[in-house]
């Protein structure tokens, strides 16, 4: 599947970026990203959050609001330290967490647009957030 | 890009100033930081007169503040004051005057007392709606924040630039909820308002006037200074909630259905904010119309008031109008409440009525999910899950900006705007629903709010601003005024508010040459240059 080798790809290619941030959560996880986030709305992310809780990864399903994985999860970890994410969603759910990361040093390093619709028919971006590189 | 006016080493020299001021991470010039800064609703997304900054600076005290107004004034450096920058649909992040300075001041995120007694909290620009909420429910208070749709914002952001909530009338306009600022004024000066202004007073957040002049409005929607500390009222947590919809036949029956719900509003005896639909046209959060009364309503000639339609409604025994009233209190009253009500709008033949929901509060978490959480004081994202999906938008990708006129609180004027603006629509070729309930923020006044789509097609975005402009001129011919719009438009509507040769204008201008002479602060706010560029923008 396209979408899927893509994400692997940016998040390879994040995990190799020299991040502070991220080096660290390399060293203490196998998965490279603090929580995978995928929208329950989308049988396409659903099954990308299957294959990636196998890998290991703590997967956080939304469906199109991030209020409560904001709230109650990343404000207070990037309060404490910016880590990188991923996903695997619409547009509106990527929008909010880019800006709310930018108030954290954090950055889209990875955006790739799918080249299919979602069966459900919603244009579909796999992506993903880590702290800004300061050198 | 340099600041307009400014040279190259002028411009590096305040930076250096800047980054002495504040610390030299907190001086953003880079393109890729830069461009955070950028409108993401820009109507001029991709086109030269798009709004961007030259560079950012982010102080954390006052005192920060203050030295970047110095260094500013001294190398005449125009500065636009941002809090959290979540003001989408108005501006964003992005300066009226592009090669401006972003004063980020995010990093001034302290809550400096939140009383429950008082049922108030003073804060700084930096602190969201979510932070306020956290601190309130990390503490077990029983106070509500009034919170806007979205809440990612700040209260001193979203207040300054006259925004809305969903709570009680004296909360839902958050303006009107603050109490007491402080202010750096362009020269440095540091100036309390309120009871603020007394040394050792300790009623700033209880009231408001002080002595002589109140000039807290002079700081909303303007460029004469940068907030840097607001109080505000805050809602007791009320006993319980309830809702009750009222259904009324006629077309004409809107006339005395918003009489009645005026004057529940305003003897108090309705509290929460109420909505108006339209079971027979459908609408926004309503089921859309039978495709019968879309035929009717899509012919030559046809519209709302038509014989036709009023026909249908009454053969299919649906009701024109309907009208949703919101009470927070105790239970026993708001049930007491919702009786009268009911007694009221029976004065309309064929009224009829449904309880709504019931809530004693606080909500359980079954009920947490089920609510429109900003009438339940709960900041929220939700509404990017839908984005601006509607029925004239229904593949959103790029936002919006909003047509948001201020009309009489009165059926009358309801349907006369919707006539008017209907036919715009037809003439301008403009995606606006049928027929359009106004919202109901404020108390006092209907606003209408429309979303017109931002594309990233310029010549799409082109024709939506003139378009735009248009519909700004069209009502200000009938005397109704946008309440807030994006810079784009600022000198546009500004424009309507032309009393006696444009005297609140002229009234402004001298208010920002007296009080910021070299033009430092948000050159261009609502339509207020400073004077060496009046004339030359607007």
């Amino acid at each position: 599947m396209g979408s899927r080798r893509e994400f692997l790809q940016a998040g390879i290619a994040a995990s190799l970026l020299p991040i502070a941030g991220l080096a660290s959560a390399t060293e203490t996880s196998p998965v490279p990203f603090y929580k995978i986030i995928v929208d329950q709305r989308f049988s396409t992310s659903v099954e990308f959050g299957v294959e990636w809780r196998a890998r290991g990864a703590a997967v956080h399903a939304i469906r199109g609001d991030i209020t409560d994985l904001w709230f109650h999860d990343l404000d207070l970890q990037w309060k404490k330290r910016p880590v990188p994410i991923a996903g695997l969603t619409a547009h509106g759910p990527l929008f909010c967490l880019e800006r709310l990361a930018w108030d954290h040093g954090m950055r889209v390093v990875s955006r790739v647009e799918q080249p299919s619709h979602d069966r459900d028919g919603e244009p579909l971006i796999s992506w993903v957030i880590a702290p800004k590189n300061r050198s | 890009m340099l600041p307009p006016g400014v040279n190259a080493k002028d411009f590096s020299d305040a930076l250096k100033q800047f980054e002495e001021a504040v610390g030299k991470e907190w001086v953003f010039t880079s393109d890729e930081d830069v461009a955070l800064y950028r409108d993401a609703y820009s109507p001029f997304w991709g086109e030269p007169e798009e709004r961007v900054a030259s560079a950012a600076v982010a102080p954390y005290t006052v005192e920060q503040v203050q030295a970047v107004m110095k260094t500013a004034n001294q190398y005449k450096i125009p500065v636009y004051p941002i809090s959290t920058g979540k003001n989408l649909g108005y501006g964003g992040s992005a300066p009226n005057l592009s090669g401006s300075v972003v004063l980020d001041l995010k990093r001034m995120n302290r809550i400096l007392d939140v009383s429950e007694r008082n049922h108030s909290a003073l804060v700084e620009p930096g602190v969201s709606y979510f932070d306020l909420y956290r601190y309130i429910q990390e503490r077990k208070l029983k106070l509500w924040v009034d919170v806007p749709d979205p809440g990612w914002g700040s209260p001193v952001g979203n207040s300054l630039d006259h925004g809305g909530g969903y709570l009680q009338p004296m909360y839902r306009n958050h303006f009107d909820s603050h109490c007491g600022m402080e202010v750096v004024l362009a020269n440095g000066d540091v100036v309390r308002t309120g009871m603020g202004a007394m040394p050792g007073a300790k009623t700033w957040q209880q009231y408001k006037f002080g002595f002589g002049p109140w000039i807290d409005g002079m700081f909303s929607q303007s460029n004469f200074g940068v907030v840097t500390k607001m109080g505000f009222w805050l809602m007791p947590e009320p006993d319980a909630y309830l809702t009750g919809t009222v259904t009324v036949p006629k077309y004409d029956d809107l006339i005395p259905m918003v009489d009645i719900l005026t004057f529940l509003e305003n003897s108090g005896v309705s509290n929460g904010m109420p909505g108006l639909g339209s079971p027979l046209l459908g609408g926004f959060m309503m089921p859309p119309p039978a495709p019968e009364v879309t035929a009717l309503l899509s012919k030559p000639g046809g519209s709302a008031a038509s014989p036709e339609l009023h026909q249908y409604a009454q053969d299919k025994s649906i009701p024109f109008w309907s009208c949703t009233v919101k009470f927070y209190g105790p239970a026993k009253a708001i049930r007491e409440q919702w009786e009268y009500a009911k007694e009221k709008f029976s004065a309309i033949p064929g009224a009829k009525f449904q309880d709504g929901e019931f809530y004693k509060l606080p909500l359980t978490p079954d009920q947490f999910d089920k609510v429109h959480k900003p009438e339940f004081g709960l900041p929220s994202l939700e509404t990017f899950s839908i984005g601006a999906r509607s029925p004239i938008n229904p593949t959103p990708t790029n936002g919006h900006i909003w047509f948001s006129p201020i009309i009489p609180r009165t059926g009358e004027a309801v349907l006369e705007a919707n006539k008017v603006f209907s036919q715009a629509a037809r003439d301008f070729g403009l995606p606006i629903l049928s027929f359009s309930l106004p919202s109901t923020y404020w108390m006092r006044a209907f606003i209408f709010i429309f979303g017109f789509p931002i594309t990233h097609d310029i010549a799409t975005n082109k024709k939506n601003r003139e378009s735009f402009k248009q519909l700004v001129r069209i009502a200000g011919e009938h005397g109704w005024g946008e309440y807030r719009t994006a810079p784009a438009f600022q000198d546009a509507v500004m424009d309507t508010y032309s009393f006696n040769n444009h005297a609140l204008r002229r009234f402004h201008e001298t208010v920002k040459d007296a009080v910021d002479p070299n033009g430092i602060i948000s050159a261009g706010r609502y339509g207020i240059w400073p004077k060496h560029l009046r004339g030359t923008k607007a």
